[in-house]
């Protein structure tokens, strides 16, 4: 029988681990929604974001969830810069080109940090990550506690910017039909390039929120976190809040608990084998099953 | 005075076919020259069946999974039942191409970035599972293949050479087979609208799968030339570059065309070579970011079709505005 303190352990890192994937989740599904663009390139903007926050906490020490912020301003800047240059010029000429560009942007962005900050993996030491708070029988870790509050805050900011004010209406009235909305006044293009500024503040959050935790960072940690953001859409579904968030805890805790899982059930068969090292494959092998059964997503037609 | 396109273009091929087949004659023995050239081989084999693949309007993203299974499968084969690396590639590509047909029947019903993502998430399977394989393929330690032409051999490095261009040359030109036959055709319709390919009686299942399938094969061969080429084989061969690079050779080059990925490996990787003896190493790959970044913005034809454009930007300036 699983030992009950370390259930709540896993869950509770699951539980974290899924508010990093929920925000990366919202940005990207908001900018699909606006512009009907996938960036594949959106986990660069997490690295970028934990990277920024990184070298402000270095440099400057101060508080590192002020840290978060900053490099939150900071990578919205970047996300409108791409948005301008890159994503702009090319719609409306094909998903393919959108998928080849995100690609020259991972190339870009990845080698870039490895090329002004090598390819060493950073961390950095939270003033609170001796401190954690008891619970029965286990003790929690503050940080994740903290980063689970402050990532409720940022989703119940960011629904209450989309329901209720006049940009979060022009901002869901363009991803619903962009030619009415801009018929109704709505300037569309900047549309666009704020929901690229929000979007990539959110990676950037996800990004901070990472480092602060106490995980290593390095140029080459977005690919396969995007991937999850973008299995973590098509499961909770095309525009949905709480779809993602619900998907993204999901996902946060099967990728912890699912291994476990399999690992009692091989002892329990007399094998003895791990299987943490598939802990990264689960988003796919959901991705892959949702798609096989419906192959449009869950996005439906709504999607081209 | 005018050449005819279609000339132009078969001279152009040829002469550089020449010019393959004189190299080694022409600069000698360069060890790390030829090294750098039948990589560049194995890449144009494996950036053609990538476009092979994306001339049906898939772009995969995972192709790495194709290229290591058949390296795995090659280097696996090769060494337990102690047979050629030539005759076990094939063996390889085929292995590729089953594999191929399965994942390509998850994907073929699914629109362009769902296909992106699937393909990428079958590349980092596969590599969990070679990797937990481990008494069979070693492991992340990986297991020595062996080598196409033995290294005993005085100037091995020149038979391979001209071994990876003769097959580079047959790949391409079964492949230029496939692209002008009806097949070819009923690729090119699908891509541009499934829906009235349909309507025209395309068998557009047959033809996505078909494309999979040959695509995969030749990624196959591609990446059992190359790990009995470098004699070593570890998981690292399903990684994201592997997936990516057919896909800058081929975007640079040109898409959908015949030339575009040998044109574009060629370009890319003398670039890339010379950056590397320069001492450039991530400056390089901003490098190579950038023009992939440029191109499909600007140039979304690739390279192949740079002549055109500056000729239509010449005459342009003679119509008066």
């Amino acid at each position: 029988m699983m030992d009950i303190g370390l259930f709540i352990q896993i869950l509770v890192w699951g539980l974290y681990a899924g508010c990093i994937y929920i925000l990366l989740a919202i940005g990207l599904n908001l900018i699909f929604g606006v512009m009907k663009v996938v960036n594949f390139a959106h986990g660069e903007l997490l690295m970028l974001g934990a990277y920024t926050a990184f070298w402000i906490y270095t440099y400057s020490h101060i508080n590192p969830y002020l840290v978060v912020p900053l490099a939150m301003l900071l990578i919205a800047l970047l996300g409108v810069v791409i948005e301008r240059l890159g994503f702009r010029p090319i719609m409306g000429t094909g998903k393919l080109n959108e998928i080849f560009l995100s690609l020259g942007l991972i190339y870009l962005f990845q080698n870039l940090v490895a090329f002004l900050w090598s390819t060493n993996t950073r961390s950095i030491h939270s003033p609170y990550s001796d401190v954690s708070v008891p619970l029965g029988s286990v003790k929690l870790p503050l940080d994740y506690l903290v980063i689970i509050a402050i990532t409720s805050v940022f989703l119940i900011a960011f629904q209450l910017f989309m329901k209720r004010t006049t940009l979060g209406r022009a901002m869901r009235a363009t991803s619903q039909n962009r030619e009415a909305a801009a018929l109704m006044g709505i300037n569309v293009e900047r549309m666009d390039m704020l929901s690229f500024a929000l979007g990539s503040a959110l990676a950037a959050a996800a990004g901070g929120l990472w480092l602060i935790s106490g995980q290593l960072v390095d140029p080459y940690m977005g690919a396969i976190s995007a991937i999850k953001a973008f299995a973590i859409i098509i499961i909770g579904g095309f525009g949905s809040i709480p779809g993602a968030i619900i998907a993204g805890l999901t996902l946060g805790i099967a990728e912890n608990v699912v291994p476990l899982l399999m690992q009692s059930f091989a002892n329990l068969l007399g094998f003895s084998m791990s299987f943490t090292a598939w802990k990264d494959t689960i988003a796919f092998f959901v991705l892959i099953i949702v798609l096989v059964l419906r192959p449009t997503g869950i996005f439906g037609e709504k999607g081209e | 005075m005018r050449f005819d396109r279609m000339s132009m273009r078969t001279w152009l091929g040829i002469g550089s076919l020449i010019l393959a087949f004189l190299i080694p004659l022409i600069l000698g023995i360069n060890t790390y020259l030829l090294t750098v050239l039948i990589i560049m081989l194995v890449f144009i084999i494996y950036s053609s069946a990538w476009n092979l693949l994306v001339l049906s309007g898939q772009a995969s993203l995972g192709h790495a999974a194709f290229f290591g299974i058949g390296g795995y499968v090659s280097a696996i084969l090769a060494r337990s039942l102690g047979l050629p690396p030539l005759a076990t590639l094939l063996v390889g590509g085929l292995f590729a191409a089953v594999i191929g047909v399965l994942i390509g029947l998850t994907c073929i019903r699914m629109r362009a970035w769902f296909l992106a993502m699937v393909t990428f998430g079958f590349a980092v399977i596969i590599r969990t599972i070679t990797a937990e394989l481990s008494w069979l393929t070693g492991g992340w330690d990986g297991i020595p293949a062996k080598r196409l032409i033995p290294v005993t051999i005085p100037n091995y490095i020149v038979y391979e050479y001209y071994m990876m261009l003769l097959i580079a040359v047959a790949v391409i030109v079964v492949i230029y087979l496939i692209v002008k036959s009806k097949m070819g055709l009923a690729l090119e319709a699908i891509r541009e609208n499934e829906l009235e390919a349909k309507v025209m009686g395309i068998n557009v299942t047959k033809y996505k799968l078909m494309a999979f399938a040959i695509s995969a094969f030749f990624a196959g061969i591609a990446g059992a030339l190359e790990i009995h080429h470098f004699g070593y084989i570890t998981p690292e061969v399903y990684g994201m570059d592997i997936s990516f690079w057919p896909i800058i050779y081929c975007i640079s080059g040109g898409l959908f065309t015949m030339e575009g990925p040998i044109l574009g490996t060629v370009i890319i990787t003398f670039l890339d070579a010379g950056l590397k003896s320069l001492g450039f190493t991530y400056e390089r790959l901003i490098l190579i970011g950038l023009i992939l970044i440029l191109e499909v913005i600007f140039l979304p034809r690739g390279f192949v079709s740079l002549p055109k454009r500056i000729k239509s930007t010449v005459s342009s300036r003679h119509i008066p505005r």
